[in-house]
């Protein structure tokens, strides 16, 4: 009986775990370059999902095709946002890690203040065509649901990780954005306009992470309150798969999403957040560079 | 040769692939001077960090004082008589050059008082008395390099690695520090010196050891050492370079 | 200079001894009690925050984690307010060996998010277990004797205070971790264990919280993972500590006097916009991170430490003239 849930669990945890790599992306991508560690994450998120709904509220689309316009907004805003990051690490302070941490952490509480405040409690969804629907395949006695929005966030997740990839490969912009994580005093030599590409890469995490929230908007609820909970899910992820370090963020985003469907289906959804902290934990003590990153 | 200190014995440092270090042996005697020169990138560092514990070797051992200490943390290491100085200088930036050496000399007094007692004198010693209560991030670089002498000379070390604490500074400042190292080794301090600046190492060193791509291309008396023809060699290949 | 500080603070503690004695308005004296219990909170996460530099995200949890311990203590174990208290402060301390062991060998950036996630956790499961009363909470047996916690509070805090000020103004240990806070790398030469001194650290942070936590609980006699386990505790700490100053003791006292005055009016007057509490939080500490960096103690004191101008001299170049490039 109860195996037959399983194909329906790794189903429902990889098609999360989709999503759940763009939760990380961006933020992984920030720290990789600025060392930023983007306490606002989980914000970004609940403002790019609140905006999605109004949005949709005021037009009546899709909210699928809402998507570039919340991007575009919230790059802009995360671009307008970077300067001040920049000067808060980069004060005559000792440790300036340390001062972009208490930066983005007083960042995240003003934003949820805020968004409390204009938003309220309540819980809102967006609703898109593709929420509705789903498809039921059946092989040997076996039957999984594939409900389409799902589907949707998957291929949104797996497209927007080919095309930042593609990005950082492939163009000018990429090679500037790489040079710069490695190192910054070459990447100044090289004639790179340093805080012009920090601007881009911390608006491209802000745009990123609003326009998740759009998408988790369709497929689950959102509320002023849902930030806190996707940090935390950014930081697992980024930490599972080795602080700054990209190419692990799918695998560990993955992980997380089948750790979650498993405990849905087969425990108590309610220890789930603790059985997270606890493989974090085991990470940390094991294996503190990740579980995927390679070398240094 | 005097009773052997340090003991490098057939070291090996691999970074992924590269050999930063390759079967490098050779020793410090009690009392000696030994300067380490190479051209950039020769693995002197390296050496250092190995010896003073921020690297543990590939292959090979270390040994102090007849000890094994192949692998030793940095602080078990201080303890053990072995003080070092970073080439890039390490101040403790937002304390004041006093509190600098004394949070050096809490390692052998353990009272803050005591130890801020001690610090006083080894800031005379190193002449940076009246600049103590200035933070050091204020400090110029003759003075950093001269506060990183300071910090290690509060270990009470037997053996002291000094990385570039010359180079950088300008005639005066730099016949100060060699006469401030020359004071140590007075006062029975056993000084392994890595130094860009050969007229230093020439003049002040027992014996010169060379390393080229982390390995030991030649080893013995600083006039022996400056007419060898590989070492000459590898130093007109980095100027062609 | 430092005897006129020691009086400083001995006039503060009588000042606040006799507060009690002057008025009879349980109001007053609620909002002096928690204000000092603030003090205490922002005074010991400084400990790790500033003087050793590593951003504690989870205090709450170690507030919380006293003020359960003492509730199941003595509701569930019927052991005496004062026994319950202690254990609450030595959980609070064990638990932060625990966190620290994998965390405080890292970069402060995994040790502020293992912190923040462990607040998390540690909610969560006051939330699932069945001895913590789940999402009711606890209540406690009712000891309505406000002067009696005014003073414990008093005590308790002054005890917190002077003990911080000795370890970290006048003995080595305060020296060590501020050596830590500046450079890790250089200090293990100078033969310090960083991972064992932060450690100290934390467990000296996270006491002083655990402790606090248990007064809390037996003095508001109800506690549930919202109350106790929210964010609150955490953000007003932070914040007082870096408005306040960080790195210093007056600093984040100062900062918790302000920040709690303010609450405290803002909250009576303004109770429906509560939430505006958090953006003016928010604001702040955000404000003070770009303006303020040394707190509100810096531009009193105009004590700017790490200040100094950089050395004019370039990096360490060697100058063309001293390089002789052959033997």
């Amino acid at each position: 009986m109860l195996w037959q849930l399983l194909p329906q669990a790794v189903l429902d945890g990889l098609l999360i775990g989709g999503v759940y790599i763009t939760v990380a992306l961006g933020f992984s991508l920030a720290f990789g370059v600025k060392h930023i560690i983007d306490f606002a994450v989980g914000e970004w998120i609940m403002l790019g999902a609140f905006l999605g709904y109004y949005l949709q509220g005021w037009t009546g689309l899709d909210p699928l095709l809402l998507l570039p316009v919340v991007f575009a907004v919230f790059t802009a805003v995360g671009y307008a946002i970077q300067p001040v990051i920049h000067r808060a690490v980069s004060g005559r302070r000792g440790n300036p890690v340390l001062m972009g941490l208490v930066f983005t952490f007083g960042l995240m509480l003003a934003i949820r203040g805020a968004g409390l405040t204009v938003f309220g409690f309540f819980s809102h969804s967006i609703p898109s065509v593709m929420s509705a629907r789903s498809w039921f395949l059946e092989a040997g006695g076996l039957f999984v649901t594939v409900p389409a929005i799902r589907l949707v966030g998957f291929v949104y997740a797996i497209g927007i990780t080919a095309v930042l990839h593609w990005v950082l490969r492939h163009t000018d912009f990429g090679l500037a954005v790489r040079a710069l994580a490695q190192n910054r005093d070459a990447a100044g030599l090289m004639g790179i306009n340093a805080r012009r590409i920090s601007s881009w890469v911390y608006g491209i995490h802000v745009g990123v992470s609003a326009m998740t929230g759009v998408v988790i908007g369709s497929i689950f609820s959102i509320s002023a309150q849902m930030g806190g909970d996707y940090t935390i899910l950014a930081f697992f992820v980024v930490v599972l798969a080795g602080m700054g370090y990209l190419a692990g963020v799918p695998w560990a985003a993955f992980l997380l999403g089948l750790v979650q469907s498993l405990f849905l289906v087969y425990g108590n959804p309610s220890y789930t957040l603790l059985a997270v902290f606890a493989i974090l934990y085991l990470i940390l003590l094991v294996s503190p560079r990740g579980l995927f990153a390679k070398g240094v | 040769m005097s009773r052997e200190l340090l003991a490098v014995d057939q070291v090996s440092m691999i970074f992924g692939g590269l050999r930063a270090l390759d079967d490098v042996s050779f020793s410090v005697g009690s009392g000696e001077i030994v300067g380490l020169i190479g051209p950039n990138g020769a693995g002197k560092t390296t050496l250092f960090n190995v010896v003073s514990g921020y690297c543990r070797p590939s292959r090979g051992r270390v040994r102090f004082d007849g000890k094994d200490v192949t692998g030793q943390r940095p602080f078990h290491l201080a303890r053990l008589g072995i003080a070092r100085t970073f080439q890039i200088v390490k101040p403790f930036a937002g304390l004041t050059v006093l509190e600098n050496v004394t949070v050096a000399c809490l390692l052998h007094h353990p009272r803050r008082r005591h130890a801020r007692q001690k610090a006083w004198e080894i800031l005379e010693f190193t002449g940076l008395a009246e600049r103590a209560g200035r933070p050091a991030s204020g400090l110029t670089l003759a003075g950093r390099k001269r506060l990183e002498i300071a910090k290690a000379l509060s270990l009470n070390p037997r053996l002291l690695l000094l990385d570039e604490v010359v180079a950088g500074l300008n005639p005066t400042e730099a016949d100060r520090t060699i006469e401030l190292i020359l004071n140590i080794h007075r006062s029975g301090v056993s000084i392994l010196i890595v130094e860009h600046i050969m007229r230093v190492i020439m003049n002040i060193s027992d014996r010169v050891a060379v390393l080229n791509y982390g390995a030991k291309i030649a080893e013995g008396p600083p006039q022996q050492v400056a007419q060898d023809p590989g070492v000459i060699e590898a130093y007109l290949g980095e100027a062609a370079a | 200079m430092r005897r006129s500080r020691a009086l400083w603070a001995g006039i503060t503690a009588v000042v606040f001894a006799v507060i009690p004695l002057l008025t009879r308005d349980t109001f007053a004296l609620r909002v002096v009690t928690e204000a000092m219990m603030w003090i205490g909170l922002a005074v010991a996460w400084d400990v790790l925050g500033g003087y050793t530099g590593y951003l504690n995200f989870g205090h709450g949890a170690f507030f919380g984690l006293g003020a359960y311990t003492t509730a199941v203590l003595m509701m569930r174990g019927h052991w005496p307010f004062a026994l319950a208290l202690a254990a609450g402060g030595v959980l609070a301390g064990a638990a932060a060996v625990v966190a620290g062991l994998p965390t405080l060998r890292l970069k402060g950036a995994y040790f502020a998010i293992a912190t923040w996630a462990l607040a998390r956790a540690v909610q969560q499961l006051a939330l699932v277990l069945e001895f913590t009363g789940g999402p009711d909470g606890m209540r406690l047996p009712p000891f309505l004797n406000p002067q009696f916690f005014y003073y414990l509070m008093w005590a308790l805090v002054s005890v917190i205070f002077v003990v911080l000020w000795i370890l970290l103004e006048h003995s080595a240990f305060g020296l060590k971790l501020q050596a830590i806070r500046e450079d890790e790398e250089g200090a293990m030469a100078l033969g310090l264990k960083p991972t064992t001194i932060k450690i100290q650290a934390f467990v000296l942070s996270t006491v002083p919280a655990g402790i606090l936590g248990g007064v809390y609980a037996y003095w508001i006699t109800f506690i549930d993972p919202a109350s106790v386990l929210g964010d609150l505790v955490t953000d007003q700490s932070v914040v007082m500590a870096v408005f306040g100053g960080l790195g210093t003791l007056v600093g984040p006292a100062v900062g918790a006097v302000l920040i709690y005055a303010f609450k405290t009016f803002f909250w009576a007057y303004l109770s429906e916009y509560q939430v505006l509490y958090l953006i003016i939080l928010g604001t702040v500490i955000a404000l003070s991170v770009v303006f303020l960096p040394d707190g509100l103690i810096g531009l009193l004191t105009g004590r700017g430490r790490a200040e100094a101008p950089r050395s004019p001299e370039p990096a360490d170049e060697n100058p063309p003239e001293l390089r002789e490039a052959a033997p």
